[in-house]
């Protein structure tokens, strides 16, 4: 494994397609089967789509790793009840939640760098 | 210019990747300016430079910031500024300095100072070595 992959993404149109790219490399290199990476895509859009709008200074950060079957994404400096927040938003009409579909597991922690709590999730492969 | 403490652009870099220094990362630090190139629309040549300038910054940092197999961390910050873009190169190794025994053929920083509009070698406020390079995105239109 490459190590963790930690990102910090301002708000605007570089964040998504960025966090993407990184994704599909840790993943690749993880030897992750293609329909997982998709998934892993979707979870990706979504956390730039939303996650941008529960971050404490404009900045979201990302720290992606990869273990032999498992990617873990720890999404950081989310304002107070923001991680709720972000997965209410990836809620689909007639789909459900996007996020709860595609990740494995997902759960709030407090902050150890910056923001209020961190929302983890674990991707499985 | 050398060994000039230079401002942290890490809060307003619009990306910032922190990685291990190692051979394999330098390929997602290409990868991530793929992205951000196809984004802001960059044209091939333009992309290529910029991709070639920071391989090479990145590649120092793997080859010589850590020579003695310890691990340390790879930080590049990558920010849009009007039709300019700047990317910081930056390590925690021993800096940027000549090395008899070096295994490389020693052309990375006159590439890196061909390929972009300016090159500044420094250190941040933290003493953390720094290549800064910044790239013209207006040629991409000519």
């Amino acid at each position: 494994m490459s190590g963790p992959a930690s990102l910090r993404l301002a708000k605007g149109p570089l964040a998504g397609p960025v966090l993407c790219r990184v994704v599909s490399m840790v993943l690749a290199r993880a030897d992750c089967p293609v329909d997982r990476l998709d998934d892993a895509l979707l979870a990706c859009e979504e956390i730039t789509t939303h996650g941008l709008g529960y971050v404490a200074d404009g900045h979201l950060s990302v720290t992606l790793n990869a273990g032999k079957d498992q990617l873990e994404v720890r999404i950081g400096e989310l304002t107070e009840r923001g991680a709720e927040g972000m997965l209410a938003a990836a809620m689909v009409p007639g789909v459900g939640n996007v996020l709860e579909r595609v990740t494995d597991e997902q759960r709030v922690e407090p902050a150890k760098d910056g923001g209020a709590e961190e929302l983890v999730l674990a991707i499985s492969f | 210019m050398m060994g000039e403490a230079m401002p942290t652009v890490r809060e307003a870099a619009d990306v910032t990747l922190l990685l291990p220094a190692r051979p394999e990362n330098v390929a997602i630090v290409r990868h991530a300016l793929g992205a951000l190139g196809e984004v802001l629309e960059v044209d091939a040549q333009t992309l290529s430079d910029i991709r070639l300038a920071v391989t090479e910054a990145c590649t120092n940092v793997v080859v010589h910031a850590y020579p003695d197999g310890s691990e340390g961390p790879l930080e590049v910050l990558a920010t849009l500024a009007g039709e300019e873009l700047t990317v910081v190169v930056r390590d925690e190794g021993e800096g940027i300095t000549p090395r008899p025994d070096s295994p490389g053929l020693g052309l990375g920083l006159p590439l890196i100072a061909s390929l972009a509009e300016k090159v500044q070698l420094g250190h941040d406020a933290q003493k953390r070595t720094e290549v800064r390079m910044t790239f013209s995105l207006a040629s991409m239109a000519a």
